[in-house]
């Protein structure tokens, strides 16, 4: 176990190394602009002498490791636009809590609805006219089908005329703002739960092991919750990670939209800025946290399952 | 129960008597003659696999539908600029009374779906929008479609190569899609090239992982092995043995990574490293009429693009996902 | 036998799956009896109806059949008007049991085979807690499982085939019935293990007092355990009799063919025999006799009428126009001439 593990830790390494060394990379790319507050007003001389003190100018693995050696001691280097001379790091940790908190609020509820939806779906499929599932159906294809920044836009848009729910979170005093965006968030892993679960229970329900069972004279109920969905849930759990990465790539959107002062807004906001360390900043750590949830999920997944020999495990995922 | 048994037996047999003559009796007690094609006969009838396929397709007759209303949808995009008293999608009317441009008009008999915040034709510019984000749909599909199915087929058949792209796999397949487009239009000027280019990076991938998985599946059944021991080339192999089994999940992805393709390019758009305005498109569009959203007279202009959106990436991914359920042979009867 | 030793009756039975908007006639007009304590077994080669027919004692159908006609009598029910789950969860386990083909898909792989055992020994031996955790360990044995203690942990993929199926056994054994179907129950595992399973089946029909009926392909284990064999057709039986009777004196051209299609009677050099074509369709309505057309030994009624049974003797009957006594003596083929030769010679020992 402990030597799949720390496999698995080193290839994810390597892969956050690449990301990141990539990134700073095609950083290096971008205008200098992103490095000054008012560079219409700035000589050419000064401007030398700005790159200069921001070691811009070394050759390209100098500053990488320069790079390397000022994150590990949790430096990123400071905003230069968006708010002059704040460290990075002190910009993000403010941000960070609250697109955690309506990260986990929506995945919280997608489980709480997307799981119970799925169950129904499939129960709904074993009766002759499954009407239950067919409506399930058409929720899941829309939200699949459909862009979630079309479909994102117009519960806001319902929500509003229909419910009266504020349009925007800050400014606004009530908890009722959250409910849009926590709702909106939550969409997509509610029609991939939702889906996924359905596939897997309707699977299982055709496997020997279930007719034995209806053949022992177990009830089709219990059978459904021992059976089924024990079963069904297993492979549930490698979705987990997918749909956090679908939270935090939704989130960017939703908190703009909503104008939530979390990460996502804020990396709309520096790329159009053009805020190079910022950008460099915030794409280091959704990268981070994403690799982090992948591990997580192949963990859960060999926890779940008792067959999945650790240490023989094939290719690719 | 026997006697209930026996009576129903003698019954039966009195029915087949009485119904033939002393004649008819004779000649029917005969032997029959024995020929071994009618005995091949009772058996199923021909199968072809194509056949059985479409078959099964067009009895989903909601796919066949949307099937319909995409053909006809994607017909008028490309005849559209030459149907008569057709506008420029990029040039702005203005009101031949006062010369000010005709901005926010409702949609009218004059401008069908109304005119933009600047006096630009709605509905030009919707038809536009819409050749460009399908353009940029199959172009995506098409090359991720082929470098997918050529690496997926290499990778998954040929063993030397199978570590290198499977290293490959695992570093890319961590890498968020939406970050590399953020990154790559970031850097590079957005346009349409920046875009595909962008979306080919990462999609390739996973089509190539789908078809891996096929194939190792499929590499090792016995009538690839008869063709090894035959001497038949790789190429052939992988082109007459595998592939035809590939095209359900080939079909499926490809016409899922269109409607991916135009929701990327709204979300891109939405950032601010979309497309340029001369350059209509529909997440162009979106933007502009949602910046609009809040005024309930002028949601046309966010209406109009949402339902053309909707209608494409609805009926792209309910024909792939028909089509894959009828290529499957399992639902051939 | 007698009236009172059939334990359960099938008359007519009728069933039709629904595919797609096709009809398919899979059990057609079948009757029945099976008699209390007895080993019956039913032969047919691959969709002939044989896995259907039995299913359709317990309610195991697949959601696109149902029985569309005739009469299933056991213990004064008729449980072809069986529609509720209420009513078929009276009979599954506690009257019906089964033992599925394959020993690896049979059982839950996430869940260890104790609490598998368990399940049947809770809901039908009505026990709890510990003295259901007795009960499983004392079925574990009686299957012939050692070291009941440590198996009961354990999970499917930690046991060998045989050992699979003895442990599906004992799930059907513990849910005490009357009746036990064993679905091919040696199909899918080592030569040298079948003889094994087949001898534990036969001794726990001793030991609970079982009617077993098996579903088989395979005439070596009907030969082994079978008092009484059905051989079946296209959804119809078309020969039944006791086991001696079949074999040394068939007389259904399908049941000459079947037992000549055997290796072990093809002589070294020449041609195996096999029979020419496939069963028919049964998507269409089969007229007169559905083995004919494969058939050279049939008679032109063979195509236009379907034939009564006709009986051979009191224990043996077959459905065959050639039975009748206006149809022209016909010989079977060389193989079954032996048959009969060795079996007089049996008789006369």
């Amino acid at each position: 176990m402990l030597k799949y593990l720390a496999k698995r830790i080193g290839r994810s390494l390597i892969t956050l190394f690449f990301i990141i060394s990539l990134v700073f990379c095609l950083m290096r790319q971008m205008p200098v602009e992103g490095y000054f507050t008012n560079y219409d007003k700035l000589t050419a001389a000064q401007v030398q002498a700005g790159i200069a003190q921001l070691g811009l100018d070394k050759p390209l693995p100098v500053q990488l490791a320069r790079f390397y050696r000022d994150a590990l001691r949790g430096d990123l280097g400071v905003s230069h636009i968006y708010r002059t001379n704040v460290p990075v790091t002190t910009i993000l940790a403010e941000k960070i809590p609250v697109s955690l908190k309506l990260g986990i609020a929506a995945m919280l509820l997608a489980m709480a609805v997307g799981i119970p939806m799925g169950i129904l779906m499939a129960r709904s499929n074993r009766t002759r006219h499954k009407l239950g599932d067919k409506l399930g159906t058409g929720f899941i294809v829309f939200i699949q089908a459909v862009p979630a920044a079309v479909y994102y836009l117009f519960l806001q848009l319902l929500g509003s005329d229909l419910f009266h729910l504020p349009m925007l979170v800050t400014g606004s005093a009530t908890w009722m703002a959250w409910i849009l965006p926590v709702v909106s968030l939550s969409l997509p892993n509610i029609a991939y739960y939702g889906m996924w679960l359905r596939r897997y229970m309707v699977d299982e329900t055709t496997k020997d092991y279930v007719r034995l069972a209806t053949a022992k004279g177990v009830k089709s109920s219990t059978i459904m919750r021992r059976h089924i969905f024990r079963n069904a849930f297993v492979p549930m759990v490698q979705y987990i990670p997918t749909s956090f990465l679908n939270t935090v790539v939704g989130s960017i959107y939703i908190e703009s939209l909503y104008s939530i002062p979390g990460m996502g807004g804020l990396l709309v906001d520096v790329i159009k800025r053009q805020d190079n360390t910022m950008v460099q900043g915030i794409v280091l750590l959704y990268a981070t946290v994403g690799i982090i949830g992948l591990i997580l999920g192949d963990l859960l997944m060999t926890v779940a399952d008792p067959r999945i020999k650790l240490s023989k495990k094939e290719g690719a995922r | 129960m026997s006697s209930y048994r026996s009576h129903k037996e003698k019954t039966l047999l009195e029915q087949v008597e009485r119904a033939l003559t002393p004649e008819e009796e004779s000649a029917l007690f005969t032997p029959a003659g024995y020929d071994f094609r009618e005995a091949e006969k009772g058996g199923y009838s021909n199968y072809s696999y194509w056949q059985s396929t479409f078959r099964a397709f067009f009895k989903n007759r909601v796919a066949v539908f949307l099937l319909l209303v995409m053909a006809a949808l994607l017909l008028f995009t490309v005849v559209q600029p030459y149907l008569p008293g057709q506008r420029d999608p990029n040039l702005i009317y203005d009101n031949p009374l006062n010369g000010l441009p005709l901005r926010n008009q409702q949609p009218n008999s004059d401008f069908w779906f109304g005119t933009n915040s600047i006096g630009q034709d709605l509905w030009a510019r919707i038809w536009a929008g819409t050749r460009t984000s399908l353009f940029i749909g199959f172009v995506v599909a098409g090359v991720e479609a082929l470098l997918g199915i050529l690496a997926g087929m290499l990778w998954g058949y040929v063993r030397r190569v199978e570590f290198l792209f499977t290293e490959l796999y695992n570093i890319l397949d961590n890498l968020p899609q939406t970050l590399v487009l953020v990154l790559f239009s970031l850097i590079l000027k957005p346009s349409i090239q920046t875009m595909v280019l962008a979306m080919c990076m990462t999609g390739w991938i996973q089509m190539a992982r789908f078809v891996r998985n096929q194939i190792v599946i499929l590499r090792d059944r016995d009538y690839n092995l008869a063709s090894r021991c035959l001497g038949t080339s790789t190429w052939r192999i992988l082109f007459k043995n595998l592939l035809p089994y590939l095209v359900s999940v080939i079909m499926l992805r490809v016409a899922l990574a269109i409607p991916a393709a135009i929701g990327n390019e709204v979300f891109i758009t939405y950032i601010g490293l979309g497309l340029p305005l001369e350059i209509p498109s529909l997440g162009n569009l979106l933007n502009e009429g949602r910046l609009l959203m809040t005024a309930p007279p002028l949601r046309y202009q966010l209406i109009f693009p949402t339902v053309v959106l909707a209608v494409i990436t609805i009926s792209f991914y309910i024909i792939g996902n028909a089509f894959a359920d009828a290529a499957d042979p399992k639902n051939h009867v | 036998m007698t009236e009172t030793d059939i334990i359960l009756s099938v008359q007519d039975l009728d069933v039709k799956f629904d595919l797609r908007g096709r009809t398919l006639h899979a059990i057609r007009g079948v009757s029945l009896d099976v008699y209390r304590g007895e080993s019956l077994a039913i032969v047919g080669e691959s969709g002939s109806g044989k896995s259907v027919f039995t299913k359709s004692f317990m309610g195991l159908l697949d959601q696109n059949g149902s029985v569309t006609g005739g009469h299933i009598l056991y213990g004064g029910q008729d449980l072809a008007g069986y529609a509720s789950e209420k009513q078929w969860l009276t009979i599954r386990g506690r009257e019906i049991a089964m033992v599925l083909q394959d020993p690896m898909t049979s059982l839950n792989p996430l869940k260890t085979i104790g609490r598998q055992i368990e399940e049947a020994v809770v809901l039908h031996q009505g026990l709890k807690g510990d003295a259901a955790r007795r009960a499983v360990l004392a079925t574990l044995s009686d299957v012939g499982i050692d070291d009941p203690e440590h198996r009961y942990g354990q999970y499917p993929h930690e046991f060998s085939g045989g050992m699979r199926q003895r442990v599906v056994i004992a799930i059907a054994v513990a849910c005490r019935p009357k009746i036990l179907i064993c679905d091919e129950p040696t199909t899918a595992l080592d030569v040298t293990i079948q003889a094994q399973i087949l001898d534990l089946v036969k001794a726990l029909q001793k030991k609970y007092d079982l009617t077993t009926i098996y579903i088989t392909h395979d005439l070596g284990v009907v030969a082994n355990v079978a008092d009484r064999i059905a051989v079946m057709y296209a959804g119809d039986i078309v020969e039944l009799g006791r086991c001696e009777e079949v074999f040394y004196d068939p007389r259904h051209p399908y049941t000459w063919a079947l037992l000549s299609s055997l290796p072990q009677l093809g002589v070294k050099g020449e041609p195996l025999y096999s029979i020419a074509g496939t069963p028919p369709n049964l998507f269409h309505e089969v007229k007169g006799d559905a083995f004919a057309p494969r058939n050279p030994q049939a008679l032109k009624i063979d195509f236009v009428a379907r034939p009564p049974y006709f009986e051979v003797s009191p224990t043996h009957k077959a459905r065959t126009w050639l039975l009748d006594p206006r149809a022209p003596k016909v010989e079977p083929p060389e193989h079954i001439r032996q048959l009969r030769e060795q079996g007089v010679k049996f008789r006369a020992q």
